[in-house]
């Protein structure tokens, strides 16, 4: 059986956040919540930016870094997304069309809240060990647009972003174990997004599904995997981190189910340990719906030591619910790779909004209402972020929606 | 099981979540909103609760008790229709 696995990933979390402190404090929300969040910075997405320009933001380091002849042996492109455009058309066809991929490619958008992102790299992975040929290649980007709701405890987390993953033959990042994959679904009505505009439900009732999909999807796993053990089995967790205290609590209530009678000190320690590298880029950028499990991953590659192969344990949530852990092989050249993307860098060079501008963003970007046939974006609104950032055609933006046809150019007028 | 005995479990797990509380008189009319409890304190206890008395309710009845009164009927009437 081939090894299949993530080839390439990169991560595009906007250009712009706002402190989750300065935040707190413009609310008037209870600050000693804030330890509670475990956030330091959210990411804040343009008015321009959807979650077309900030999947094919995040796909083109690793489409660009290709030959031709492996671009062209990418026949699949799935978009993982809660944040859809369209009823019918699907984002993938519009990032299949920025990224200049062939049209030699399946493509389509998967929904299922958070886990649309795992339920596509899962098909993909699936797709790419059932290919007879060898160097297929399947592209899977999860992106999502928060819309926050302001004045509530849920604002601070809702961030904005994707991660893109290059699936392979050839998986430099990360090798995924064939078959070690446990499930847990069922239906619950705990968070959704009921209209174009809004974001409801329950954060009591998410918290404790995601907990029992936790114990559930594990103990699935382990009852596919001989001996797996939640304690001794992973070097490495990367979970759904909707906000870095909720992953915290949840690891908690595993291991006293898991592990009866391990000490709270030793909990805390494993949290530290296993945990503290997943939870570096969530905390700087909030939650990023389908991508936070995925950028979670990229986040344990990227920060922790290692100096051998190690193997991580990958929770992934999805409200409604849907719910499945698995586990990839690591080693340092996959660290190697993933810190060559940048991801760090990039999250330190974002530009800091003030409160007023992030509010003055926010009522700009709720001017696109779902389903409008035709809007002409001002992309000089936002002078002080856009001029220097953008100076070089560096990233996609949304200019205009003519005939409900979205149209994209790359900042500066520079023709990629 | 009585009301009062799943009130003292409830309340035990409580006063451990939230050592600050342990003066408190927690009665049956506060929620554990009033009490200071957050939302990951709410799943220690609830969860925490459900393990002493040998119970899994599923979180769709847990979320919607408001109060504490609300939440041991949830627990009595699931030890009772599963005793």
């Amino acid at each position: 059986m081939k090894q299949v696995g993530i080839e390439a990933i990169n991560a595009y979390c906007g250009e712009t956040y706002i402190d989750v402190p300065t935040l707190f404090a413009a609310r008037r929300l209870d600050d000693s919540r804030i330890g509670n969040l475990m956030m330091a910075r959210k990411s804040v997405a343009l008015h321009c930016e959807d979650a077309v320009s900030f999947a094919v933001n995040a796909a083109k380091p690793i489409i660009d870094a290709l030959t031709d002849s492996e671009r062209d042996a990418i026949e699949l492109l799935i978009v993982g997304t809660e944040s859809g455009v369209d009823f019918g058309k699907s984002l993938a066809t519009y990032v299949h069309d920025h990224l200049g991929l062939p049209r030699s490619c399946r493509l389509f958008e998967t929904k299922q809240a958070c886990y649309s992102g795992t339920a596509a790299l899962q098909m993909a992975a699936a797709t790419v060990a059932a290919s007879p040929f060898e160097g297929t290649k399947a592209l899977v980007i999860s992106s999502d647009v928060a819309r926050p709701v302001p004045h509530t405890y849920v604002e601070p987390s809702q961030g904005a972003g994707a991660v893109a993953m290059l699936v392979g033959d050839r998986p430099v990042v990360a090798a995924f174990d064939p078959g070690a994959n446990g499930f847990h679904s069922y239906e619950v009505m705990d968070t959704c997004r009921p209209d174009p505009e809004a974001e409801a439900g329950d954060t009591d009732l998410s918290l404790l599904t995601y907990i029992e999909c936790l114990k559930g999807s594990f103990t699935d796993y382990a009852r596919k995997v001989e001996g797996a053990d939640f304690l001794d089995t992973f070097d490495l967790l990367a979970m759904h981190t909707p906000f870095p205290g909720m992953v915290k609590g949840a690891h908690r209530a595993a291991l006293r189910k898991l592990k009866k009678g391990l000490a709270p000190q030793a909990v805390e320690d494993d949290f530290t340990t296993r945990l503290g590298p997943a939870i570096q880029y969530p905390q700087q950028v909030g939650n990023i719906y389908a991508g936070t499990v995925h950028l979670a991953l990229a986040s344990t590659i990227d920060n922790a030591v290692i100096d051998r192969e190690h193997r991580v344990g990958v929770f992934s949530y999805g409200s409604g619910c849907a719910s499945e852990f698995y586990s990839v092989s690591i080693t340092p050249r996959s660290q190697a790779a993933v810190r060559a993307m940048g991801i760090r860098e990039a999250l330190d060079a974002r530009y800091e909004l003030s409160m007023d501008e992030y509010d003055a963003l926010l009522t700009a970007t709720a001017e696109l209402k779902f389903g409008m046939r035709d809007f002409t974006f001002d992309l000089d609104r936002f002078p002080q972020i856009t001029k220097e950032r953008f100076t070089g055609g560096r990233r996609l933006v949304l200019a205009a929606v003519r005939d409900y046809h979205r149209e994209y150019v790359w900042l500066d007028g520079g023709a990629r | 099981m009585t009301e009062e005995e799943i009130f003292a479990v409830i309340r035990a797990q409580i006063v451990d979540v939230l050592p600050e509380t342990a003066g408190i008189d927690i009665t049956l009319d506060h929620s554990m909103r009033d009490l200071g409890a957050n939302s990951i304190d709410r799943m220690d206890v609830v969860i925490a609760a459900q393990d002493e008395l040998g119970i899994t309710v599923p979180g769709a009845a847990l979320t919607r008790a408001e109060d504490l009164r609300s939440l041991v009927a949830v627990f009595r009437s699931h030890l009772s229709t599963h005793a």
